[in-house]
């Protein structure tokens, strides 16, 4: 649902004639939750800013058992949904590239950084996380 | 898959080993409200509104970063020319000014604020002339203000009056910052034709026909463009510049999604991606290489002037195509001290500052980060800024000078910054008078094609 700039102009004063000075960020959000609500609008706040929610997972790094596992695993606790996943080996060396859906997941894209920082420590691999759209714009017109 | 594996491979190959980064994203912020009668509430009006806006500009711009796992250099924000609207202040007020400027960077946690500026192309009000008289002082005395100033343009001609002042005001730089290798003038830039949504500091300043608000990006990239060239090996050369495009066409789409996403995230409207190749001291992160690469000997060596034609050439078209928003200089840069492989040729005798002035003719920008004997006279340094600004207004370009008259330093001597600015060996400049000529004065009249209507 969209608001026009007038029934957004009169969730402002509301919300300023109601908090006034008690206004907190979760106090402003709870109260134009429940006028959206009351307008029938769905109120949906964004986690993110994430436009697709999906992410392109990078790793490389000398192959060796576990690396799939580890990294699949850390994903699947994050409730990440690996959407696609393509892997080669070339001599010693070991390249895998995931397409991942995080819009379903407790964790931010940070967050899920941080946790594949981790695990690409521990493996003695090295993992990008980058979000789709870096690649959309640099290879598709 | 819905991207192949070469170009998942080829985007992580840019951003961690070619140094591809986002070289800045700057705010633009009006200051044109700020004026007020007295000082004290003029001073406090400014440091409000760059707080307003700019607060969370390096935060949202560190989220931007991790989130696309391409690295932004530097944040950065430019203002409206000081002179402008505090046009009735005299030249102690302007220095209070650049205090304040220096204050709120600091605050905010930026390291360059740029925009303590005037634009006397054809003539100067008397706020203006404070404001250059100034120029000196402020520099020397706050950490992180840049100024600029526009002595001509191709409508306009040359204020050789304003060319003359600035050579003072180079000097006197150099002088009042001498105790760090006069890195005043590292902070100063006299432009010919100065654009208004330049997003590169030192020239940077929100421009009277800019917004309110505004976020510009200005992407970098040498080393990917340099990488590309050697990758292509021996082909002709319309089929190198084919290479070179279809580069920049990706590191542009990926610097205007990053200034869209950093302008969104702070709720501001978006203003232009400045596709120029800009050059750090970082090993491959050079232009001159990427001229070595495309095959002269040396910076300095016959054909140099037109393999950087066609690379800058290349760079605009390969940028346009890319985003409906290119703006700025756009093109590629050719600062000395910025550059390990420019600083090489010079010190190895191959590139000398009448090659660079050629070199300008068909760069983005002029002169930059060239450092001279600090014996240099004033007029010598006046002649230096009218000839690059006569290349500027007759070829319808923007050209800048920012150059350092090194206090005390000869040639062979360095000046060493460390940082983005890096260092830069004294270059010779021909000692033959400029007096006569520039001391008449005046104004160099607006060239022919300035009656294009």
């Amino acid at each position: 649902m969209k608001l026009s700039e007038e029934e957004i102009r009169k969730i402002t004063f509301e919300a300023i004639s109601e908090l006034g000075d008690k206004a907190t960020p979760e106090a402003v959000k709870e109260l134009v939750r429940r006028r959206v609500e009351s307008m029938g609008g769905d109120y949906k706040l964004e986690k993110n800013d994430v436009s697709s929610g999906r992410v392109i997972l990078t790793s490389f790094g000398l192959n060796h058992p576990g690396i799939v596992a580890g990294v699949t695993k850390a994903l699947g606790d994050a409730n990440c949904d690996i959407q696609d996943l393509s892997q080669k080996i070339l001599g010693d060396f070991f390249t895998m590239i995931m397409v991942v859906d995080i819009s379903a997941s407790q964790k931010d894209l940070k967050e899920i950084q941080e946790e594949m920082n981790k695990i690409a420590e521990l493996l003695k691999i090295k993992i990008y996380l980058q979000h789709e759209d870096v690649f959309r714009y640099m290879h598709r017109i | 898959m819905p991207y192949e594996f070469g170009e998942i491979l080829e985007t992580i190959r840019m951003t961690e080993i070619e140094h591809f980064d986002i070289r800045t994203v700057t705010m633009g912020i009006s200051l044109r409200d700020c004026h007020d009668r007295n000082i004290e509430v003029t001073k406090q009006k400014i440091y409000d509104k760059i707080l307003r806006y700019g607060k969370q500009h390096v935060k949202l711009a560190k989220e931007v970063e991790s989130q696309y796992g391409i690295s932004i250099a530097n944040k950065r924000v430019s203002v409206t020319p000081i002179s402008i609207p505090f046009d009735a202040c005299n030249a102690e007020e302007f220095i209070e000014i650049a205090k304040i400027l220096d204050k709120a960077a600091e605050e905010i946690g930026i390291d360059y604020i740029a925009g303590y500026s005037a634009l006397v192309q054809k003539g100067m009000t008397n706020g203006e002339r404070e404001l250059i008289k100034s120029i000196p002082f402020a520099l020397s005395q706050t950490k992180r203000v840049c100024s600029s100033v526009n002595i001509g343009s191709t409508k306009a001609g040359i204020n050789m009056d304003a060319v003359n002042m600035m050579g003072e005001v180079i000097k006197l730089t150099a002088e009042k910052t001498k105790d760090n290798d006069s890195i005043g003038c590292a902070k100063l830039v006299v432009f010919a034709n100065a654009v208004e949504d330049n997003p590169f500091v030192a020239g940077a300043f929100h421009g009277v026909s800019e917004p309110e608000i505004v976020l510009n990006v200005g992407i970098s990239g040498p080393g990917v463009v340099l990488e590309a060239i050697r990758e292509a090996g021996k082909v002709d050369l319309q089929q190198l510049s084919e290479v070179i495009k279809k580069t920049i066409f990706k590191i542009t789409r990926a610097g205007e999604l990053i200034g869209r996403k950093v302008a969104e995230k702070n709720g501001i409207p978006f203003g232009i991606v400045d596709i120029s190749l800009a050059p750090t001291p970082a090993e491959g992160d050079s232009i001159a290489d990427i001229l070595k690469a495309m095959g002269v000997e040396d910076v300095g060596a016959p054909g140099t002037t037109a393999a950087l034609a066609m690379l800058n050439d290349s760079v605009k078209k390969a940028g346009l195509m890319a985003s409906s928003s290119v703006g700025g200089m756009s093109g590629a840069f050719i600062p000395v001290s910025e550059d390990m492989g420019m600083i090489r040729a010079v010190q190895a005798g191959n590139l000398s500052l009448e090659k660079l002035e050629a070199m300008t003719a068909v760069c983005s920008v002029g002169l930059d980060m060239i450092a001279i004997p600090g014996d240099t006279a004033v007029t010598t340094i006046a002649g230096i800024i009218a000839d690059e600004a006569a290349i500027g207004i007759i070829n319808d370009k923007t050209t800048a000078v920012r150059i350092i008259p090194a206090y005390g330093k000869k040639i062979g001597d360095f000046v060493d910054y460390g940082g983005l600015l890096g260092k830069a060996p004294i270059m010779e400049v021909r000692t033959i008078s400029s007096a006569g000529f520039v001391s008449r004065g005046g104004r160099i009249p607006a060239p022919m094609r300035s009656l294009t209507n």
